[in-house]
């Protein structure tokens, strides 16, 4: 049998050899296959980043561009409306990572438990994941438009929400904890949170449940048996195997919120006033409303180092290496 | 006796029990995420009347006296005529031709732009995706990190200097540049790097000892990719597919800042304009959100399984 095998093999290398030897076309056949992806990827991607960073360089003045070095980062840095923006994009981003989590966690934990029905419940779970971010934003807002949306009723409650009841896309933040910081914010920024965790929330269920069932059921009923609690076994055997998982999906989610625009546009807009302008609705703001292209790719690069920042800690504890044989 | 063991009895009704309790938790969790898209689709079928009542009525089922009753229900398509406003027309196949911008301009420009980059989509990564699983080559490793960050570019970042080249490219005059050919580039660069990873996955659970089987018998490497590695991965390629078609079918902010003519903007772009046209025809915009969302809605529910496998196969994942 050995031998056997041994002479398969023996066989395989001389046939890939001859193939090796075969015209210039076979030889370097994965340049070839290759260079389309490298292309497109050349154009779209690389051209473009490296583009943005000249231009964070530049000022346009008429028709010509000026170098000007630095100062467009220096006056984005230095301007109100970016630290404000900023504020308001912690305050989101903490918000709706927050809340994405800890709802993908619960839902992962009850669809782990093998149920006859899982299959229809992520079905359906999943469907907000598939609905556009532009879809998702008018959804939401027509829900609470102030009399007629169909939650207003309850939003206007002064029981509810006393002293005159809430009207989310009006109502201002109220005054800041600490100067200069945007929290508590305004009900819209909550409300801005809760429909993009709506629509994050599928595929960061679905990656935790993935991880969930790579958990051995052995481990978790012995420990049961020797005494620890279904919480306790929760917190010392499934969520440390589960770690890096979560930790990829906390990164992935971060990333997904900084760059996320299409709900912004259609729920608030950025309001009221500028409530809920976070930095990827200040990029458009200045760079197409106010058409400061400078100003505007200093900002894009600011975002993309930040996106760099959490690709390449997504990458470390994906343990890329592993996949990439 | 072991005083803090649950008793066997315990234990078994817990056993029975608990099923009940996950099921009960799962159903209100589903019902309360599908709220927002069962209220869109109520409002799509109301009247104008109806949707302008101070307070709002979630069924318009009230008569004259205010009392509930099944048969005084006033629903209506009123919302999605509007939307896709049919007009009699002899020459048009079904009798009736579709005159609301949505449907005879953006969503026929949106099918051409999804189709033809996920076609591109398809092919590219097929070949990226056989390079990296099947060969051994110099600079193999760093070029798929490389390839593995990029998925997580988005388009937001480059956006200025996309919409600076397609400014460019139009005063270039290139002979046959059309603004739908930029577009198109523009998705399939920012779909393929992610696709590349799918594919590759798939392809690398297909065993090799078929293609040097095939090799044997005189196949080329070509032909053994296009005869039974493409066949045997056709599951990933068509994930890689569906991927790139729900994401531009999706896709707003490009489509919006880098298409100039009116007559080939994108269905996104239809859904914002929509907004701004309709201030207080709420039933319009949910009309046309349920007919945007639908076909990709439909699309995956057929389709999920691949969908699953696909990402939780091609994600970055721990």
């Amino acid at each position: 049998m050995a031998t056997q095998a041994q002479a398969a093999s023996a066989s395989g290398r001389t046939e890939r050899r001859k193939i090796r030897q075969g015209g210039f076309f076979n030889q370097t056949l994965p340049f070839w296959l290759l260079l389309p992806t490298l292309l497109v990827l050349a154009a779209i991607q690389f051209y473009p980043g490296f583009y943005s960073i000249w231009l964070s360089l530049q000022e346009r003045q008429g028709a010509v561009w000026n170098f000007v070095g630095l100062r467009n980062f220096q006056r984005i840095f230095d301007s109100a409306i970016f630290r404000e923006s900023l504020g308001h994009t912690v305050v989101f981003l903490v918000g709706y990572v927050a809340v994405t989590m800890v709802a993908s966690l619960i839902i992962a934990l009850l669809l782990n438990r093998t149920l006859k029905l899982s299959g229809v419940y992520i079905s359906l779970i999943f469907i907000p994941w598939v609905i556009a971010d532009v879809i998702a934003g008018l959804v939401f807002g027509l829900l609470v438009v102030p009399d007629y949306g169909l939650l207003s009723p309850i939003l206007s409650n002064p029981a509810l929400f006393p002293p005159n009841g809430l009207s989310i896309p009006s109502d201002p933040a109220p005054r800041p904890w600490i100067s200069g910081f945007p929290f508590p914010p305004a009900p819209a920024m909550y409300y801005l949170i809760l429909a993009t965790a709506w629509r994050a929330l599928p595929f960061v269920t679905l990656l935790i449940l993935a991880a969930l069932k790579t958990v051995p059921q052995e481990i978790i009923e012995s420990a049961r048996i020797d005494g620890a609690s279904s919480l306790q076994a929760l917190r010392f055997i499934t969520l440390p195997l589960i770690l890096p998982t979560l930790v990829v999906a906390l990164f992935n989610l971060t990333l997904g919120g900084m760059n996320g625009i299409g709900l912004v546009f259609t729920l608030t807009r950025g309001g009221p006033g500028t409530a809920t302008e976070v930095l990827s609705f200040l990029l458009y703001t200045i760079g197409f409303d106010r058409l400061e292209f400078g100003r505007a790719a200093a900002l894009s690069v600011f975002i993309a180092i930040i996106n760099l920042v959490l690709i390449v800690l997504t990458l470390r504890v994906a343990r890329t290496e592993e996949r990439v044989h | 006796m072991q005083a803090s063991l649950p008793s066997p009895r315990h234990y078994a009704a817990r056993k029975r029990l608990q099923p009940w309790l996950t099921n009960g938790a799962m159903i209100i969790i589903v019902a309360v995420l599908m709220l927002p898209i069962a209220l869109t689709l109520a409002t799509s079928f109301k009247r104008e009347r109806d949707v302008l009542r101070k307070p709002p009525v979630l069924f318009p089922c009230d008569g004259p006296d205010g009392q509930f009753r099944l048969s005084e229900c006033r629903f209506d398509v009123e919302g999605y005529e509007r939307v896709i406003a049919p007009r009699p027309d002899p020459k048009a196949p079904l009798g009736f031709s579709l005159t609301g911008r949505m449907f005879s301009t953006y969503v026929p420009n949106t099918l051409l732009y999804a189709f033809a980059s996920s076609g591109l989509v398809f092919v590219l990564s097929g070949f990226a995706g056989y390079a990296f699983s099947r060969y051994r080559f110099r600079g193999r490793r760093e070029l798929m990190i490389a390839i593995l960050a990029i998925t997580g570019i988005p388009l937001l970042t480059n956006l200025l200097a996309l919409y600076q080249m397609a400014v460019d490219l139009r005063k270039a005059g290139i002979p046959g540049y059309d603004e739908r050919m930029f577009i198109i580039a523009v998705y399939v660069g920012f779909q393929l790097p992610f696709s590349v990873w799918i594919v590759k996955s798939f392809f690398d659970t297909i065993p090799r000892e078929l293609e040097e089987a095939a090799f044997i018998d005189g196949c080329t490497p070509i032909g053994a990719m296009w005869r039974i590695v493409v066949p045997l991965a056709m599951p990933g390629l068509l994930a890689a597919f569906l991927l790139c078609f729900v994401n531009v079918w999706n896709e707003f902010i490009a489509g919006y800042l880098l298409i100039t003519k009116r007559d080939l903007r994108t269905v996104m772009f239809g859904m914002y304009d929509f907004l701004s046209q309709n201030i207080i025809n709420y039933q319009v915009v949910a009309a046309a959100c349920v007919l945007i969302a639908a076909p990709v809605v439909i699309l995956f529910i057929f389709t999920r399984k691949t969908f699953f496998r696909a990402m939780t196969e091609g994600a970055i994942k721990g």
